[in-house]
């Protein structure tokens, strides 16, 4: 009789009618995408920032946005990758730090550009292949794995540069140089990232094999999906961002640094949870990320302008986070009544 | 006969359907009484009641002389009533002493007197009889070790009336007939023993009365001398056994060469030397209880367990063990026994669900899938299997009925042209008229030539839908019933045989 242990109680409330009582005004809610209020909230943000400060709403200040958008942008894809088959990198600050400091020291000591570009992007893919292969051979848990390798990574960075920011000049077409329409490289390069992940996600076998381990990790496998494998390709495109963003962050900053990036993981994490992925996996979109990152980039930059002491800046962007998590929460129970 | 423990008018519903109807229980000192039911008979919520687990909505119950209107785990401990579980209660990473003190460490000036916690173990397995280091860790023993410590448990917490909820099911030979050993020895001690057991070889082995429920009532109650196998297998299924009807008479061919054949099978531990073939456009049941080893099989056919001995063959070709991708390429598909954990994508798209195993062959340059093909493939088998879905593809797979997930599981194997298909439970919690239409449906796919492998704990299943039935007992094959030898009466006896 052991089928009648979960019977349950009768509900101590009585749920509530249901909002939409007509089938069909609940299917077309269904096919309105998740991050559908995030376009709503990004343009209330816009309008408030514009109607309290006159520099808010100019060119030059959006390209300012995407500017300071670009670097958390572009980890945030392969984040919002990694958390759709429910796994973590939070290593990608730590990373990025060691890339600048590995390209910086190659750099000064006359390697020359390409050189220490391909070490740059080869010291980004190594970190990404060694979390990869802690998580999917020897089997450490991706949270552990990417704490582990963090502070391991920035640690070495501090220990490549002495613990100094190692400065140097003559490599600015990354981080600085504006192309066209005024525009840096940097932000062209994440809207190609955010083209090609979406691209992936949605449209390849390999993105529909993340959604489906984020799902179901043994579902996906006995259907055939070789979970490990496509885990670690998905580790191993994590550190290839790194290495474009410590790259990104050394041309912009002219120097490499044990410092930089700090919290650049969070700041990801933030935004993707923000964008619709669920903690829980199997769901989330490149498209909500990018909101996300946007809706971030948008309250710094307004608060800036609206003088607000920086500090403050972290208390929002951290609230954001709880907020972005608690709302997930609510998601995930209302998916289930 | 002094009754040691006696329930009298035992009622209890759950969400308002009542599920014992007035059942009397009576277990008497140096006494063991066998408690016989099928699934849902009402047997573990009859001993539940008795352990104070569960409270009765009626009943008096008489404890030593002392009469009850009802019973609570403290009055039940403060009786002497001890209740070993079907699942195992033990904390695996503690040392067999802890366990068997658990909740009741001795202390010392309020600290934990381990000198006391070992030899209260080496004691009681002492009188047991069994050699177990009382510093092991539980999690490292074997099935049957940990079922002992249970017992030991009870034993050394002074049960005067000992519950086991179908203790076997997951013990070998040697263990079962160790386990009987010590129920004798307690039995002369003057404890009262309920032995709940599906294996009717057990009733005659070990107890003295016999008590059958069927659907919440007694049905037989008696000197288990007085019983023979056929009587009890007629008391525990009553009128239900005409109710299950045999499939249609098969009118297609079988092909003739096997897609699956597996020689003299073996895997440590879970089963050995099984030897069957399974047709094209045949349905074969594995039937056997949980721990029978039918389960087992069904994932060593699949890849999940590597074979210790014989050989699996697929399509004539050898198949080792190298994990669900292979066999998949091999043409096999698997169709879990836990649906929601191991079978469906639960939060994606019923398109997808259908899609995954075939993505590369529906992708174009084997990269490339779209929404399009998905949503084909899943109306490609929508109408067939009739799917009871708002036909929308795009549509969360969790939030289908239980029967109607695992038509799309099936869908899934069907999409991928898989000519063998293995089944673990495949109508475990789906109601009986979704189940009537996956029985229609298998049937529908053997006909057009897909051989099936059914691993089955459910011999009702068994009749409604196998062309032939291998029947598995501790990790053996100990028959093979073929069209009307399959019978739920054939399929008891010879499980419990």
């Amino acid at each position: 009789m052991t089928e009648h242990e979960n019977v349950a109680a009768p509900p101590a409330v009585v749920p509530a009618e249901p909002l939409l009582r007509s089938q069909r005004a609940r299917r077309i809610l269904a096919r309105v995408p998740e991050w559908a209020v995030l376009v709503v909230v990004l343009g209330a943000l816009i309008a408030f920032f514009s109607a309290r400060s006159p520099y808010f709403f100019q060119t030059d200040n959006f390209i300012n946005i995407l500017i300071a958008s670009a670097v958390v942008g572009i980890i945030a894809c392969p984040t919002t990758m990694l958390l759709i088959a429910g796994q973590f990198d939070l290593s990608v600050g730590a990373g990025v730090a060691l890339v600048t400091a590995m390209f910086a020291t190659s750099f000064v000591g006359g390697d020359g550009a390409f050189l220490s570009v391909l070490l740059g992007l080869a010291v980004g893919v190594g970190i990404g292949a060694l979390n990869g292969f802690l998580v999917t051979v020897v089997g450490v848990n991706a949270l552990i794995t990417t704490i582990g390798t963090l502070g391991a990574m920035r640690a070495f960075a501090y220990i490549r540069t002495d613990g100094q920011a190692i400065g140097f000049e003559g490599f600015t077409t990354l981080g600085i140089d504006r192309p066209f329409l005024n525009i840096p490289w940097m932000v062209w390069i994440f809207v190609l990232i955010v083209l090609i992940t979406g691209f992936v996600m949605k449209q390849t076998t390999y993105g529909r094999a993340l959604y489906a381990i984020g799902a179901n990790p043994t579902a996906a496998r006995l259907a055939g999906i070789r979970t490990r494998y496509v885990i670690f390709i998905g580790f191993v495109i994590s550190g290839l961002a790194v290495g474009l963003t410590g790259l990104l962050v050394a041309s912009q900053t002219g120097q490499g640094s044990g410092n930089a990036a700090i919290g650049l993981e969070f700041q990801a994490v933030t935004a993707v949870i923000l964008g619709g992925a669920s903690l829980a996996g199997g769901r989330g979109s490149i498209i909500g990320t990018i909101l996300g990152v946007l809706v971030i980039g948008v309250i710094n930059n307004g608060l800036v302008l609206l003088n607000v002491v920086s500090f403050w800046q972290d208390v929002v962007r951290n609230l954001l986070l709880i907020a972005a998590v608690a709302i997930d929460q609510l998601r995930l129970r209302l998916a289930r009544e | 006969m002094s009754a040691l423990l006696q329930a009298r008018g035992v009622r209890k519903s759950f969400g308002g359907v009542e599920v014992l109807h007035g059942v009397d229980l009576d277990a008497a000192a140096g006494s063991v009484l066998a408690l016989l039911g099928e699934n849902g008979a009402g047997k573990s919520t009859l001993v539940k009641i008795l352990a104070g687990d569960y409270t009765a909505d009626a009943g008096e119950f008489v404890i030593d002389g002392l009469q009850y209107d009802h019973l609570n785990p403290i009055t039940t401990r403060a009786a002497g009533i001890r209740m070993i579980h079907q699942e195992f209660q033990d904390a695996p990473t503690l040392t067999v002493g802890e366990n068997i003190s658990l909740g009741r460490l001795p202390t010392r000036r309020g600290v934990v007197h381990w000198r006391e916690v070992r030899t209260r173990a080496e004691r009681v397995l002492g009188q047991m009889g069994v050699d177990l280091d009382p510093d092991a860790p539980v999690g490292s023993l074997r099935i049957g070790e940990r079922q002992i410590v249970e017992i030991a448990r009870a034993l050394s917490d002074e049960a005067r009336v000992l519950i086991l909820d179908e203790p076997t099911a997951a013990l070998s030979q040697q263990e079962v007939d160790r386990l009987f050993e010590f129920l004798d020895r307690l039995r002369s001690q003057g404890a009262a023993i309920i032995y709940i057991t599906h294996r009717l070889d057990e009733v005659h082995a070990i107890s003295d009365r016999v008590q059958v429920l069927r659907d919440g009532s007694v049905a037989a109650l008696g000197q288990t001398k007085e019983f023979d196998r056929r009587t009890l297998v007629q008391a525990m299924i009553g009128r239900s056994a005409g109710e299950v009807s045999r499939p249609a008479r098969r009118s297609w061919q079988l092909g003739e060469k096997p897609v699956l054949e597996l020689r003299n099978a073996g895997v440590e531990r879970a089963f050995a030397d099984v030897s069957l073939k399974v047709f094209p456009g045949e349905v074969v049941a594995l039937y056997g209880q949980l721990g029978s080893g039918s389960a087992e099989v069904a994932e060593a056919v699949f890849g999940l367990r590597s074979l210790d001995a014989g050989e699996v063959r697929v399509d004539g070709k050898p198949a080792p063990a190298r994990g669900p991708a292979t066999s998949i390429g091999r043409g096999v598909g698997f169709v879990p026994a836990d649906r929601k954990g191991e079978g469906i994508l639960g939060v994606r798209p019923v398109a997808e669900n259908v899609a995954a195993p075939s993505w590369r062959r529906l992708a174009r340059f084997k990269v490339l899938v779209s929404r399009r093909s998905e949503a084909a493939a899943y109306r490609r088998w929508h109408d067939a299997l009739s799917i009871r879905s708002r036909n929308d593809p795009l549509q969360a797979i969790a939030t289908l009925s239980g029967g109607n997930q695992q038509k799309v599981v099936l869908a899934r194997w069907l999409e991928r042209g898989s000519p063998l298909l293995v089944m673990n439970e495949p109508t475990r919690g789906v109601d009986v008229g979704a189940r009537a239409e996956l029985y229609r449906s298998m049937r529908d796919l053997a006909r057009q030539g897909i051989g099936m492998l059914v691993a089955t704990s459910d011999y009702e299943e068994v009749v409604q839908v196998a062309d032939r039935a291998v029947v598995m007992a501790r990790g053996r094959a100990v028959a093979e019933l073929d069209g009307g030898e399959i019978t739920t009466q054939r399929l008891l006896t010879e499980a419990g045989g």
